[in-house]
């Protein structure tokens, strides 16, 4: 259920890397986690961000919740969708509910991710 | 004994009503309406203009409390300033009716200080009168800052004085100052539909909120689609026929129909007979004064706006019952620590006490406990689940130092921690404490509890 051809980071975000360009969300576990997400604050497009830092945060009918970037790099392209629908992420989250495009600042942070099958274990854990 | 009391507002009136009560003829001296400020410019037109402002923007959403309205909603700003109106002078009737109950002369004009025991009032019709007495209390309040670069000219670039008193809806505004006022007027003109940008110098808006407030504050901002810059300053402003174009100090432009700027009040201390009289000033051109509230000068009291404390209407009350009291031969002060604020942005924002920031610099250890109103019930029903209730307190003695509040009803539910604050009270005891279920009140149990990771209603850290 999570997609393979995605990498996972411990604070719930994965990575969808293409080239030097790399887009990012929220995984299924975090949106279900969250409940109906009603707001997300988005990062802004020429941003740096620095690794394991916040980009932005989530607002849903229960919690508000920081937004961390699985990489570093900078943010090039953001999913204004979001701005009006953010229920778009609880939908789709791996797909049109996607947050930001960012420009890889360096490719072996990708590595150092989880598999979708070391994420599924990893969540798993953490739901005990 | 005989008490004058130079100016009617928040301050003046109720010092007054309090110096009757303990048995003084009093004389009160306003040169333009009872209720100062606070009730003809400032705390209650404001509040008028929130409360359409909301109303509007609750019925847009009326849908998702399952209310269909057919038709279109459209404010009608002048009916809006009409209702405003309506309310401003029944509360002056209300207040004059309380002057003559108490039998307190009001004295319509402007008073300067002539003596230690004389005012000079020069009324509108141009007679002069002069009002002897024991003692003196000077309220005279204070007034909008004008920047020299954006001066006021009432039509194109405002004060809130003139804010207030505005014909129609600007399509779009430009605020100076994202302080108190500069922030609730941009959650005003923005449900009421305006384009608002707010520019404010320093890096946040209401930068002396705890900053967690501040930041969740940003937030609804950016949600309302009201353009925040900060660290930004407006240099010079061009008045054209399509708008006033600011220039900021980053190089940028920035245009609107009108420009409001809110960047602080000064003192009233100016042309009332302060130096001839001999009483003292202090650096920024207030009144100094005393823990009792009186001058250099024995029997000359100042309060409020123009006695450079919080510059808070209710401060202002609290210092002319002190001020009235202490004249009447008591010794009361005032526990400044434990004041609440309010302001009525949407969501509206309370405190009392320290703010976290500030606990580093003073060297205090503190714990932090936090709830967000989106975990209640209550908050649901109403439909407002945007904020946070937040209690700082004293890491050694449990004691709570600051209560924060940013959501729906803040300015209602502070009170609790003002209480709690200025008693010395643990976060043992507000968590303690049954609160009703289901109110918003409740968040400030479950704040108190998570102080010491005792929430119910927060999932387990």
């Amino acid at each position: 259920m999570n997609p393979d051809d995605l990498r996972y980071h411990k604070e719930h975000t994965w990575v969808r890397a293409a080239g030097k360009k790399a887009t990012i969300g929220i995984t299924d576990y975090a949106q279900e986690a969250l409940g109906d997400i009603v707001y997300i604050d988005l990062p802004e497009v020429d941003t740096d961000i620095e690794p394991n830092s916040e980009i932005g945060e989530i607002e849903s009918t229960k919690a508000t919740s920081s937004i961390i970037s699985p990489i570093s790099g900078k943010v090039i392209e953001v999913n204004e969708d979001l701005s009006e629908s953010p229920e778009i992420i609880n939908e789709d989250p791996y797909g049109k509910g996607w947050i930001a495009v960012i420009e890889i600042d360096d490719a072996s942070e990708i590595d150092d991710l989880m598999d979708s099958s070391e994420y599924a274990k990893y969540v798993e854990e953490e739901a005990k | 004994m005989k008490l004058a009391i130079l100016g009617a507002g928040p301050g003046g009136y109720v010092a007054a009503i309090k110096a009757a009560q303990l048995g003084a003829q009093v004389t009160v001296i306003e040169e333009n309406e009872v209720g100062g400020v606070c009730l003809n410019w400032g705390c209650i037109p404001t509040k008028v203009l929130v409360a359409s402002a909301d109303f509007l923007a609750r019925t847009r959403k009326s849908e998702e409390f399952g209310i269909e309205i057919k038709g279109d909603i459209t404010p009608n700003f002048a009916k809006i300033i009409e209702r405003k109106n309506k309310i401003v002078n029944t509360q002056i009737k209300g207040i004059r009716n309380l002057l003559k109950k108490w039998e307190i002369t009001l004295q319509q004009g402007r008073g300067v200080l002539t003596s230690p025991h004389e005012i000079t009032v020069t009324s509108r019709d141009g007679s002069i009168e002069k009002t002897e007495s024991d003692k003196i209390i000077i309220a005279t309040g204070s007034s909008p800052f004008q920047l020299p670069n954006l001066p006021f000219d009432g039509k194109r670039i405002l004060s809130s004085d003139d804010a207030i008193a505005l014909k129609e809806i600007p399509k779009s505004i430009i605020i100076v100052g994202a302080g108190v006022i500069g922030c609730e007027f941009a959650c005003i003109f923005r449900n009421l539909g305006a384009e608002v940008t707010l520019i404010e110098m320093l890096p946040r808006a209401v930068a002396t909120e705890d900053f967690e407030i501040s930041d969740i504050l940003e937030r609804e901002l950016r949600k309302k689609k009201i353009r925040l810059l900060v660290n930004v300053k407006a240099e010079k402003a061009d008045i054209r026929d399509e708008g006033v174009h600011i220039f900021l100090n980053d190089g940028k432009e920035i245009a609107a129909d009108k420009v409001l700027v809110s960047v602080g009040r000064i003192f009233n201390s100016n042309g009332i007979g302060i130096e001839e009289t001999g009483i003292q000033k202090g650096v920024r051109g207030e009144i100094s004064v005393n823990e009792k509230m009186e001058t250099n000068i024995p029997g000359i009291y100042a309060i409020g706006d123009v006695a450079g404390g919080l510059m808070l209407a209710h401060v202002a009350s609290s210092e002319g019952i002190t001020a009235a009291t202490n004249l009447m031969g008591g010794n009361e002060r005032i526990d400044y620590d434990s004041v609440p604020s309010a302001i009525y942005t949407s969501p509206e924002i309370a405190s009392v006490g320290l703010r976290e920031q500030r606990a580093a610099e003073k060297g205090i250890k503190v714990r932090t406990g936090h709830f967000q109103f989106r975990m209640l019930a209550k908050a649901h029903a109403i439909g407002e689940i945007e904020g946070l209730l937040k209690i700082v307190s004293d890491e050694q003695s449990d004691r709570v130092l600051g209560v924060h509040i940013i959501g729906p009803h803040a300015s209602d539910l502070i009170h609790e921690g003002a209480l709690a604050v200025r008693l010395g009270l643990k976060t043992k005891d507000i968590a303690g404490t049954i609160h009703a279920h289901p109110t918003l009140a409740e968040g400030l149990m479950e704040a108190a509890e998570d102080v010491h990771n005792e929430a119910i209603h927060v999932p387990r850290k």
